[in-house]
């Protein structure tokens, strides 16, 4: 009965066997102009912020300003869903930007990337969320930046405006020139407000590693562009996806050029999205205000490599093998971020790794061929995501930074924290994939079943991995749960209290107010919603570039097609991590000890907490293959420069004309004539060159000539 | 004319004057280096002046033109003018240090 | 070429070592002996030339008066260079002088060579000698001068020698590596040209020649007339057409003879005002400037502070010490 629910839910799309598919190619339309206005109001707003900086403004004036003009984008990006028809993408221009030709090889050579936004059902998806999340999670920063009111409050907006003007233009823009402009501004904003903190050595640093590792993944963005552009001449979708509809490329025909592209956009979505091996900037992001946390690096940004591979889904088919890697990396990921999360103790961390897991599955799914469990996941998971982070940065506002989940206890017999628990109870449900009631089981599912039918490359083992993901998943969701809002009240609070600040030295949590938690019951609204969207994701990924006819289940008994299981299977595994984390979490919470010191004690057993705890070692691993390297590279070149280059080069060549001086100082003994016969003798050298000098090359010449 | 008409220019060469001159010439040279006694020195660059003098006669000869004296003249003049600056200096530099030696004058290295 | 390189060095080589032993400070009979031996190197060179230049007609050789004057000159002045005693040095020059005002002569200069001895020998060297008076030591006790150490010992004379050496093998090397240098001997066809081209620029002489020539021309040819139209109708030699002069409208037809051509101090004359009119002037400002200048020097008044004074004694005295260290 369940199984027949979800099939009823979650129609299969059926269609031919034929790899090629003719994506959908939007054409230009003059209609929308005003839906431009989505892409230039979160400009407008940060320059209002800035505008505010210079006036020093010390109000929550650019917090509103930017709530104004985010919600206001929203709305125009809901009018432009309302009236935008399925079936029929278009491109509306907004201004001219790069259009360049030169004269190449007997023929004109056009660069052309014009401000311009694609519209289709895919830009309607993710611009829904981006802005509306966007809007909901600037409100809820409103509340909760309000310590810093003033400078910083400032530059906390502007870092929003200007993160959400980069990501509609990523998702928004009509070329891959756009999308690279918008890629490497969430990438600014993303370091501008993970370093929001900047007297905090901790958070400086998560900036630069995420900036440093998001340009190894932008490098191969960057030469995937060129290489498209160099392969087929324009980097414009529409034209773009109208050569390749017009075929002549096959995985047989070719290039290398051409062949190496999709590996190139893999390396970049691995990179934004944090999957293996490019994952590590994405935990330490959390050195960022929560509202970062929930927007950039949770529901938004992160899955611009999702959009990115989404988009360009018939480029990723030019190689055979690329799909399929992105599958096991994302399998992959997954798992190794679950078990990661299962051993961490900071809540943000935890939900960090989630994301990262998470993000493992939209991989996945857009591995094993079904772009729409990919889409539908992104929409959900930037539902649940951004309440799972909206109620731990809720915690750690109330609790003076307390993050450590051993250390507060039973948040939800606490006056005024009951919607925090019980929404954060709801996000941890759909996390955990709890079956009927949650989005996460339907989109997760999609995908893990999907695994189980697409034939090749093991994916049936993919599945499997999926399978015990989803357990660890639910297991350390609710282990937060259990732990945080549940059991006995028991608080201590964290690093950012200081005695006095909060009168006498006695801490009292300060439980959210009103818009924090209007915010949460919005967001937990929208996920619930997003239950019933399904269809209308599936549709509007149908209508995009992203569509491709996901492998039907042959058979049709119970266990021969896996939709009709999973459901049942999926929901086990989620029940099962709920209930282990129930026990080891809040029913026997010294059990949880007990076995890991019993794990800790046995000789055998000892490295799995231990290297769980320290998240596989990734980290250290990096640092010994790649820093230490290039720490040393570095020492070397430091010392290179500073012996060689300063030493030998520069003070050398500095020395040389104090030598030459000291040679010569005897001759500047101010005796006249001793300056006369240097001055006779100068003028006698340089006539004995003048008059010997023919005579000289001539005597060479001829000792030349007669050797040769 | 007289004296010319006893010499058989015919055989005496431009050569033999601008040997001569430059004989004179690096005689004041050295003289002017070796010597240290200021006034011997502007001597000494009177007898390079000399020098230059007979190659300009001598070249003006070989050319069948005046400009050669006409440059003696101004020779002349630039050596007499020196002559008075330069002497009228070597007394006032003499009155100071009550020597003719050009070695004690030599701050300006520093 | 190469060879005449060579000699050249060698002699030049033996004449300049003969010059350092006189420069130096020495004993009496070293320098004799290198006097000596400069001689001979400077007779072995006169030879050279003799043998270079001349061939074997005994009428080819060069003229002795040229040797004689460039000996006494160059002999003149290596003494005047070595000599110790700056009064005979000015004196050596005078020498130097007269012997190259002799050259002058040679080379047909006389104004030159009379000016020379008259402003060279008369008036600059008077002036050298007023100075050196002035600047002369007091007689020691003895009633006897001593020089001063730093009239006797000179002060880079390997160097200054050495240096001297190159350039002069240099000099010698350009001179004798040119073209043809052989003086012509007026009046030759070019020379008597240059000369008719001058006498035509002057117009005053030019009458009072033709004049001479032909004095009926004076009545026809007033000088306060307008200028007289002449010109030269052969293109060597000196015969002028002169006219049309006066109410007949007649042209003469006067042929100058050479005693007609401008004499050297004309031309000397000539050149200074017509072509280099603005040296001329700028050497009277440069002459009227050394006078002030002369004059504005000589006239001041030196101040010595007391570290001057001291500093003065301390020179003077260590001179002292050094030149009784020198006899000793």
């Amino acid at each position: 009965m369940l199984g027949s629910f979800a099939a009823t839910i979650l129609p299969i799309v059926v269609s031919s066997e034929s790899a090629v598919v003719d994506v959908p190619v939007a054409q230009a339309t003059d209609a929308f102009g005003w839906a431009a206005l989505i892409l230039w109001l979160p400009a407008l707003s940060t320059v209002l912020c800035g505008l505010c900086a210079v006036m020093k403004v010390k109000s929550k004036l650019p917090g509103w300003i930017t709530v104004g003009l985010l919600g206001t984008s929203f709305l125009l990006t809901l009018a432009l869903f309302f009236s935008y028809e399925y079936e029929n993408p278009v491109i509306i221009h907004a201004l001219q930007w790069l259009n360049i030709s030169w004269n190449g090889e007997g023929e004109t050579v056009q660069f052309i990337a014009n401000f311009a936004l694609y519209v289709d059902s895919l830009t309607l998806l993710w611009m829904l969320f981006v802005t509306g999340l966007g809007t909901l999670i600037a409100l809820y920063a409103t509340e909760y930046m309000e310590v810093d009111v003033g400078k910083g409050y400032t530059r906390f907006f502007a870092g929003i405006s200007v993160f959400l003007f980069a990501m509609s233009a990523l998702v928004l823009g009509d070329n891959l020139v756009m999308l690279y402009l918008g890629w490497e501004g969430v990438g600014f904003a993303s370091y501008w407000l993970i370093g929001y903190y900047y007297k905090k050595p901790s958070a400086v640093a998560a900036a630069k590693k995420a900036f440093i590792v998001n340009r190894i993944g932008d490098f191969g963005l960057a030469l995937g562009i060129y290489f498209i552009w160099h392969n087929f001449g324009t980097v414009e979708y529409r034209v773009l996806f109208e050569a390749l509809n017009a075929g002549g490329y096959s995985t047989e025909t070719a290039g290398w050029s051409v062949r190496a592209i999709p590996y190139l956009l893999m390396l970049g979505a691995f990179g934004k999205s944090a999957q293996l091996p490019l994952y590590v900037w994405l935990p330490d992001a959390m050195e960022g205000p929560t509202p970062v946390s929930a927007l950039i690096h949770a529901a938004t940004m992160v899955t611009a490599g999702v959009y990115l591979i989404a988009r360009m889904y018939p480029v990723m088919l030019l190689d055979e093998y690329a799909l399929p890697i992105v599958a096991w990396i994302g399998g992959l990921t997954a798992l190794l971020a679950a078990t990661i999360g299962m051993a961490q103790y900071d809540i943000k961390r935890i939900f960090a790794y989630s994301t990262i897991s998470q993000l493992g599955y939209m991989f996945l799914g857009l591995g094993v061929l079904t772009s729409f469990g990919a889409a539908y996941h992104v929409f959900t998971h930037a539902f649940f995501k951004a309440v799972l982070f909206l109620t731990a940065g809720a915690v750690m506002h109330g609790f003076a930074g307390q993050l450590d989940l051993r250390k507060v206890s039973g948040l939800r017999h606490m006056p005024g924290w009951r919607i925090v628990s019980w929404t954060m109870f709801y996000g941890c449900l759909c996390l955990a994939g709890f079956p009927l009631i949650t989005n996460g089981f339907y989109s997760k599912d999609e995908i893990i079943a999907q695994a189980f039918i697409t034939p090749g490359f093991g994916f049936v083992a993919l599945g499997v991995i999926g399978l015990i993901t989803a357990l660890f998943t639910a297991y350390y969701a609710f282990r937060v749960w259990f732990r945080v809002c549940a059991g006995p009240v028991h608080f201590e609070p964290g690093d950012d209290h200081h005695n006095g600040e909060h009168g006498g030295g006695e801490f009292h949590p300060h439980a959210p107010r009103l818009v924090i938690n209007l915010v949460l019951v919005v967001i937990t609204i929208g996920a619930i919603a997003s239950i019933f969207l399904g269809d209308w994701v599936l549709r509007g990924v149908g209508d995009s570039t992203a569509v491709y006819p996901s492998p039907h289940a042959e058979g049709d008994g119970f266990w021969a097609n896996p939709h009709r299981w999973m459901p049942w299977v999926a929901s086990a595994a989620g029940i099962g991590g709920i209930l282990l984390a129930w026990y080891f979490h809040l029913a026997n919470r010294s059990a949880a000890e007990r076995m890991k010191n019993a794990l800790l004690a046995n000789g055998l057993t000892r490295w799995l907490p231990t290297a769980m705890e320290n998240k596989w070692y990734v980290d250290e691993l990096y640092h010994a293959t790649v820093r230490a390297p290039l720490w040393i590279l570095g020492h070397f070149l430091n010392l290179f420069d500073r012996y060689v280059v300063d030493m030998f080069l520069v003070d050398g060549i500095a020395k040389l004309p104090r030598a030459l001086a000291r040679t010569f100082q005897p001759l500047q003994n101010g005796i006249l004539q001793s300056y006369a016969v240097s001055m006779a003798g100068g003028l006698a050298l340089v006539a004995v060159l003048v008059v010997l000098m023919p005579q000289f090359v001539e005597w060479v010449r001829s000792v030349m000539g007669g050797a040769g | 004319m007289m004296l010319a008409a006893i010499e058989n220019l015919g055989s005496i060469t431009l050569s033999h004057y601008i040997f001569t001159s430059a004989l004179l010439f690096v005689i004041g040279l050295i003289g002017f280096v070796t010597r240290r006694n200021m006034i011997v020195m502007f001597l000494c660059t009177e007898l390079m002046f000399q020098g230059a003098a007979i190659a300009m006669i001598a070249f003006g000869r070989f050319h069948l033109n005046a400009s050669g004296q006409v440059f003696v003249i101004f020779i002349l003049t630039v050596a007499a003018a020196e002559a008075a600056l330069a002497l009228a200096l070597v007394v006032l530099l003499y009155r100071r240090r009550e020597t003719l030696s050009a070695e004690v004058w030599s701050e300006l290295k520093e | 070429m190469a060879s005449s390189i060579f000699y050249l060095a060698c002699v030049l080589g033996i004449a300049t070592a003969a010059l350092y032993l006189l420069v130096r400070p020495g004993a009496r009979a070293l320098k004799l002996g290198a006097t000596v031996v400069g001689l001979g190197a400077l007779g072995w060179l006169v030879q050279q030339f003799v043998g270079m230049l001349g061939g074997d007609d005994p009428s080819d050789r060069p003229g002795v008066i040229f040797f004689i004057f460039s000996l006494i000159a160059v002999a003149s002045a290596v003494r005047m260079i070595t000599h110790s005693r700056p009064i005979y040095s000015a004196l050596y020059f005078v020498m130097v002088v007269l012997s190259s005002a002799g050259l002058f002569l040679l080379l047909e200069a006389e104004f030159m060579a009379f000016a020379l001895i008259i402003v060279y020998a008369g008036a600059i060297l008077i002036t050298y000698l007023f100075v050196l008076m002035l600047a002369q030591q007091a007689p020691g006790e003895d009633g006897t001068v001593q020089s001063p150490e730093y009239d006797r010992i000179p002060r880079e004379p390997a160097a200054g020698v050495a240096v001297g050496f190159v350039m002069l093998a240099l000099l010698s090397e350009m001179i004798f590596s040119g073209v043809s240098t052989e003086l012509t001997e007026p009046p030759v066809a070019a020379a008597e040209v240059a000369a008719w081209r001058e006498l035509e620029q002057m117009p005053g002489q030019l009458r009072r020649e033709l004049i001479r020539v032909d004095p009926d021309l004076e009545e026809s040819f007033p000088a306060d007339q307008t200028p007289a139209k002449f010109s030269r109708i052969d293109e060597q030699g000196g015969i002028f057409t002169v006219g049309p002069l006066g109410s007949s409208g007649q042209t003469y037809e006067v042929s100058l003879p050479h005693s007609a051509m401008p004499q050297n101090i004309q031309r000397v004359g000539w050149a200074l005002v017509h072509q280099y009119p603005a040296s001329l002037e700028l050497a009277g400002v440069i002459l009227l400037m050394a006078m002030f200048g002369a004059v504005v020097l000589a006239q001041r008044q030196i101040e010595l502070s007391d570290d001057e004074k001291l500093e003065a004694a301390r020179a003077h005295q260590s001179a002292r010490d050094a030149a009784n260290g020198g006899d000793a």
